[in-house]
């Protein structure tokens, strides 16, 4: 990007961030491959948090007016998740006069978008799986300043598994975490290398915090993570949900579902010899990555037992569950609605 | 329950924190849901806990510095909660047998702040659930009703403003036992002659002086740091020798027998958990569930919350030293080292 450009958006108006359409997967099995045209604009953007700080973000966008943290699920056009045989073409345009880096691992993907240029490539969704691009240039800042989003890849030839063999599911979720220390994301912004200990003070999940009710925001969608219907879940019982989780941040972390064991089926994109259930799953920093079964069965220690009901997912690293050193509940969690 | 709560005006109170001495602090409470309602479908129990609360607490290390605790009274015990009560730490244990009717009869005295029993990895309904934004936090006297299902170690906690008030001390062990009671791993399995119990957990000194609603209006507070100075094995002081040769922490046991260990992540931390070779440990359930192979170990990592069940069966006489490593969430580096000791002796 230019320096007028970037004058546009720090003093008009830095673009406000939003979350990208991840979350909430859809997916319809096709016969046929498909090719994927996908386009994103690097840009750049800051956030209010609640307490009403700025924090700097930068984003893969769909379009050049706004923040979207994370990217937006890829997908086809349809918005149904990319099936494994997909040829997926990906147009980068990158509006910052910095150069950045679209990587996916797993998928052999790693293409530099230099500063102020487009850059179009094409790959092949040869493996099935939850893949994750991020920005791997000026690692790990580029990634956790914003740069990630989710590549969720079905086998070909089946309709409800992760893989070939898995346990079952009839809905899924992305979950991205991530964490943010705002000093580091400011001197990101200013074209420095952080030089403070990391120290995040904010905690998102699909790049919300939660917002209790009676809080600023709380129940609105677009803005309280309990309530984001990309990442709360919603199920009736048997409605077994496949989560795709990842960690952006630098913290390691302690995903806890209530109400119900998840089944671990993944670590780090390794199917597990077996198959543990688990109220509490160690998702690693530094992308680590966790796929899981929260199986909406009726929650076994109930009396009189029950269907329906509201309970929480939330990180039980409870650091991550404030906002700027306070805030309880403001912090990386969601709500799980057995309806 | 259903849906959540809907209303922020009839739901969310601002509360004065009218708490005197005795650690609980002075301010105002946001973001909790003070309520004390009727027990939805309350059947008569088989077994019930009576638990209060207790604000002026304290735990001495072995450098002989003090540390405020707050946590939960066993009432029917006679230990009476409130502002000026201590109690145990951890809190008096709950144990129960798998299929049995649990009523935890929680009573909150006045001045003694908002809090509530979530009992951590059993799964009611979520009005038995105690997480207040999704039903309410308990002012006053409510009964939580549970039936568990699945044998295995577990342990009940505070789940209001809870990244603190877990960290004050305010949780204790649950044990859920098969049909065959106390001695039985799980029907079909194991059984054991002897327990320890491995709750780890790190202090940071600078949380205990903070009042039970510190920072939930938006102060900073500070909870985004857990900046731990000392470690605890269940209630003792693990960093020196104070948890060796300390049953139940402790484990003593002739070749031949079988040990039980429950080891809980009580901290925030994760853990690096080392176990001698001889003391020939295999893990049989971890949070609440058997695994479908038992797994022989030498160590693990584990993260806040999880709960591993290991039986240990050593062929050889010997005082085996058990470690777990406190490492920092971010930089992974060791914050502190939490020991005890398994002494097997011959037959």
């Amino acid at each position: 990007m230019k320096r007028r450009n970037f004058l546009k958006y720090t003093t008009a108006s830095l673009a406000t961030v939003l979350s990208g359409t991840t979350g909430l997967i859809a997916w319809s099995p096709r016969a046929q491959a498909q090719t994927i045209n996908k386009t994103f604009y690097v840009t750049q953007g800051t956030s209010t948090m609640i307490d009403g700080s700025s924090v700097y973000f930068r984003g893969f966008s769909s379009s050049p007016s706004v923040v979207n943290v994370p990217g937006e699920l890829i997908t086809d056009e349809n918005g149904d998740a990319i099936q494994q045989g997909d040829t997926v073409n990906i147009t980068i345009h990158n509006t910052l006069n910095t150069s950045h880096r679209f990587t996916i691992d797993g998928l052999n993907v790693n293409e530099n978008i230099p500063a102020g240029q487009t850059v179009s490539f094409s790959f092949k969704a040869s493996n099935y799986g939850s893949f994750h691009y991020y920005d791997s240039s000026n690692a790990p800042y580029n990634r956790l300043v914003g740069l990630h989003g989710a590549i969720p890849v079905m086998p070909d030839g089946s309709t409800d598994e992760l893989y070939p063999g898995s346990p079952t599911f009839v809905q899924q979720y992305s979950w991205i975490f991530n964490d943010i220390d705002p000093v580091w994301h400011n001197e990101i912004r200013n074209g420095r290398t952080p030089t403070t200990p990391y120290l995040p003070r904010y905690f998102t999940l699909n790049g919300l915090g939660g917002r209790p009710p009676g809080a600023p925001g709380a129940h609105d969608p677009n803005i309280d993570a309990l309530t984001d219907p990309r990442s709360a879940l919603h199920g009736h019982i048997g409605d077994r949900t496949l989560v795709r989780i990842v960690n952006m941040g630098k913290a390691d972390q302690s995903v806890h579902a209530h109400a119900n064991h998840m089944e671990w089926l993944t670590e780090n994109g390794q199917v597990r010899d077996e198959v543990w259930e688990k109220d509490c799953l160690y998702l690693e920093a530094n992308m680590g990555a966790i796929d899981s079964i929260y199986p909406f069965d009726v929650p076994p220690d109930s009396w009189p037992r029950v269907s329906t009901g509201a309970y929480p997912m939330h990180l039980h690293t409870e650091m991550s569950q404030t906002a700027a050193g306070g805030y309880y509940m403001f912090g990386a969690m969601t709500d799980i609605y057995f309806e | 329950m259903g849906k959540r709560k809907k209303s922020s005006s009839s739901t969310s109170t601002t509360t004065s924190g009218d708490m005197g001495g005795g650690g609980g602090g002075m301010g105002m409470a946001c973001y909790v849901y003070p309520d004390t309602p009727a027990t939805p479908g309350r059947v008569t129990p088989d077994v019930s806990y009576d638990r209060s609360v207790y604000m002026n607490g304290s735990m001495t290390m072995d450098d002989g510095t003090t540390v405020a605790i707050w946590g939960f009274t066993d009432t029917a015990a006679g230990q009476m909660g409130g502002m000026d009560a201590s109690g145990d730490f951890p809190s008096p244990p709950m144990r129960v047998n798998v299929g049995t009717i649990v009523h935890t009869n929680l009573s909150v005295p006045m001045m003694n702040g908002i809090h509530t029993i979530h009992h951590h990895g059993i799964e009611p309904a979520d009005h038995a659930d105690g997480v207040g934004h999704i039903t309410w936090d308990v002012n006053g006297t409510y009964t939580y009703q549970w039936r568990p299902m699945s044998p295995g170690t577990y342990f009940y906690h505070c789940h209001t403003n809870t990244v603190l008030h877990a960290e004050m001390g305010m949780y204790g062990a649950l044990i859920v036992d098969p049909p065959e009671g106390p001695g039985t791993l799980l029907s079909g399995g194991p059984i054991y002659d002897s327990e320890a119990f491995w709750v780890v957990d790190e202090i940071d000194s600078r949380w205990h002086t903070l009042g039970w609603t510190a920072g939930t209006c938006g102060q900073d507070v500070g909870l985004h740091l857990l900046e731990p100075d000392y470690f605890i094995i269940t209630g003792v002081d693990g960093s020196g020798t104070s948890a060796m040769n300390l049953p139940p922490i402790s484990g003593e046991m002739k070749v031949g027998e079988k040990l039980l260990a429950r080891y809980v992540c009580a901290g925030y931390h994760p853990h690096e958990v080392r176990i001698p070779a001889g003391l020939n440990a295999k893990i049989y359930i971890s949070d609440g569930r058997a695994l479908p192979t038992p797994q022989s170990t030498t160590g693990f990592r584990a993260i806040s919350g999880e709960r591993y069940d290991m039986i240990i069966e050593p062929s050889e006489a010997g005082n085996y030293i058990v470690e777990f490593d406190i490492k920092d969430w971010i930089t992974g580096e060791v914050w502190g080292t939490v020991k005890t000791n398994v002494v097997v002796t011959e037959p």
